[in-house]
């Protein structure tokens, strides 16, 4: 039996939706990031972050229509007369945005707390044993801070769920149809959304889709590591000598003794010449 | 075209039965559909087929000698064109295997998927573990430098503490009194010719088993939700596994773009400023050694072999002693409570190991 919408629970519908559209839109995003960090531009920061996140705000777009149908129509019946995926979108980064600012400084000040307190508690047992050993002392420290902390990150994130699921529900409210197809075409109806059944037209631009991005990857790719080793020395290759020919050398040795001769006799002549002149008087 | 295909399959199809194979591995019925929890198992195989290929190119250049391998190493690195990626990809792939690993351990453990009747698909996936670990154990020396050796070094002293066939172990691995070129010889032979064959051996078993038994479908759903969501394997299931290694291939040439392979000093006997760890995924047993409670003799084969040893003889043994046969996991409180701590246990003992670097200086 379906569930009614009012019925399931506001974290439930979100995460259902919002997990799912993750997963969705994250090879996407992979294969930009994996682009720019082949062309050398870090995807984390600068203008590598901003072309990131523009790119991701039309996959997320689409992510989100497509999960959502396909969550209201497997796990409630229900068909939507919305452009679901815009609406979902700019909904749930606005509350992301509001709930990251306010998580970046609560979780990072209970980080500082955190590990304040633990150094104290840490403090506290190394009084009552002087020799408390440090690996144990790490294991305990860490565990003192991080169990507050990630209870507070999974509040927050709690939060942001409901928000967003009450959202969902919201649209679901002013939008929402009952779909009249039975559970099993409903099954397929969804299922053929995500993987068409005509095998051949997704192989053929699945496969097309793949010699694009590998060519563009190539392309870019650095053909030596863009991290040498600092002490790395390229091995000195020595030419190897060319063999003898021992043709070529009595001609290359006939050759020079020619020339040689030839020098020699044009100075033997000159000496010659030079000698026959009359030498001159003094005055 | 079309027709020279057909003639093509028709002819392969009369000799062997092409449609009879396509209809046992393509149309094979899984219960409640397919689902993306079900890819681990088809994206090992395709890590493990990436690792043979990414292996089998780096073997081109690589010379198994203590004399060379570590110049021969950093010869692909620096020299041979796009050698550093493929090297960086062997190194990431073998992460991403054993972390692929736990996850598929982990979903069989979660969906209870190693009950009855599939005991077997169980015992033959914890040998595939152990075998993966080898992996990258052997494969962590090749490179020959610091880390490498002394990450050896570290891994096959805790290996000679296990009782009667420890000391043989270690002294058959090691080939002599510290790591040299036997070691190294032998640790490449066990690499590049034992383990894949003795994992392509494993693997095909599994698979048989599995095939034999049945997917184990999803834990819970009314019989009429599981008989609307019944499908073929191909082509939805198909789809999936190939965006999950689509996926995989991304993260992990993502992380040998953001991390390549840099490798440290030569190996010697002398570690100098290195302090010695074994790979990250063994961290966690490296750092619960460095417990009070486990320095000494005793203490050491206690942390080093009797708590792990006992721990995979649990894994053996549970679906023998496991016999409710309830697959869900939040009806199995003790399970998902053992499964979390496990998990947890292992992530804090590792994040501890490296925040433990820091007061070794």
């Amino acid at each position: 039996m379906t569930p009614s919408p009012e019925k399931t629970p506001s974290v439930k519908l979100a995460w259902a939706v919002s997990w799912s559209a993750f997963w969705t839109g994250f090879p996407l995003k992979l294969i930009v990031a994996l682009l720019l960090l082949a062309a050398g531009i870090n995807p984390w920061e600068g203008g590598g972050l901003i072309a990131l996140l523009l790119v991701s705000i039309p996959i997320d777009i689409w992510a989100l229509g497509l999960t959502a149908r396909t969550v209201f129509l497997e796990r409630l019946g229900l068909d939507i007369d919305a452009p679901v995926g815009f609406t979902l979108w700019w909904q749930g980064a606005v509350l992301g945005g509001l709930v990251l600012g306010i998580s970046y400084y609560a979780v990072s000040g209970a980080v500082d707390v955190g590990k304040k307190v633990a150094a104290g508690i840490i403090g506290l047992i190394k009084k009552v044993f002087p020799h408390f050993p440090i690996a144990e002392q790490i294991t305990v420290e860490l565990l003192l801070w991080t169990i507050p902390v990630t209870i507070l990150a999974l509040v927050l994130l709690l939060i942001w769920l409901k928000l967003f699921g009450w959202c969902i529900k919201r649209l679901i409210a002013s939008s929402g149809t009952t779909s009249s197809a039975s559970y099993f075409e409903r099954v397929r109806q969804w299922d053929s959304a995500r993987v068409p059944d005509d095998v051949g037209l997704m192989i053929t631009s699945f496969g097309a889709a793949m010699v694009l991005v590998t060519i563009a990857f190539w392309m870019v790719l650095p053909v030596t590591t863009p991290h040498p080793h600092q002490d790395y020395q390229m091995p000195e290759v020595s030419k190897p000598a060319k063999p003898m020919k021992p043709e070529d050398a009595l001609k290359k040795t006939e050759n020079s003794l020619a020339k040689a001769e030839a020098i020699l006799a044009s100075l033997e002549d000159a000496k010659s010449k030079e000698s026959k002149k009359p030498e001159r008087k003094g005055k | 075209m079309n027709a020279l295909f057909q003639q093509v399959y028709d002819f392969v199809e009369e000799r062997i039965g092409l449609k009879t194979l396509e209809a046992k591995l393509m149309k094979e019925p899984i219960k409640g559909g397919s689902r993306w929890a079900y890819v681990f198992g088809s994206v090992l195989l395709f890590i493990f087929i990436m690792q043979a290929i990414t292996g089998m190119l780096l073997m081109f250049y690589y010379i198994p000698s203590a004399d060379h391998a570590y110049a021969s190493t950093q010869f692909i690195i620096h020299e041979v064109d796009y050698g550093w990626y493929i090297l960086s990809y062997h190194f990431w792939g073998s992460s991403a295997m054993v972390v692929m690993v736990f996850a598929h351990m982990s979903q069989v453990f979660l969906w209870g998927a190693y009950k009855k009747p599939r005991e077997m698909v169980w015992l033959v996936g914890l040998a595939l573990f152990g075998l993966v670990m080898a992996f990258g154990f052997t494969g962590y020396l090749l490179p020959w430098d610091q880390r490498a050796y002394w990450a050896t070094t570290v891994g096959v002293e805790i290996m000679d503490k296990t009782p009667v066939i420890g000391d043989f172990l270690a002294r058959f691995l090691k080939g002599g009194p510290t790591p040299g070129q036997m070691t190294l010889s032998r640790f490449f032979v066990i690499h590049v010719m034992i383990l894949p064959g003795a994992l392509m051996g494993l693997a095909g078993l599994h698979l048989f088993l599995f095939r034999s038994a049945g997917p184990a479908g999803p834990f819970r759903g009314t019989p009429d939700e599981l008989k609307a969501k019944t499908d073929f394997f191909f082509p939805r299931q198909v789809w999936k596994d190939i965006m999950a290694m689509g996926v995989v291939f991304l993260i992990i040439s993502t992380l040998a773009l953001i991390e390549p392979v840099q490798l440290l000093e030569q190996a010697t006997p002398d570690p100098g400023d290195y302090h010695p760890e074994p790979e990250w995924y063994f961290l966690f047993l490296f750092q619960l050694l460095r417990w009070k409670v486990f320095s000494g003799e005793f203490g050491q084969f206690l942390g080093a072999i009797a708590i792990p040893g006992l721990f995979m003889l649990l894994l053996v043994a549970l679906p023998f002693i496991d016999r409710n046969p309830e697959r869900n996991i939040f009806k199995r409180p003790i399970a998902l409570l053992c499964w979390a701590v496990v998990m947890i246990g292992i992530a804090v003992l590792t994040v501890s190991a490296i925040l433990n670097r820091e007061f070794l200086d």
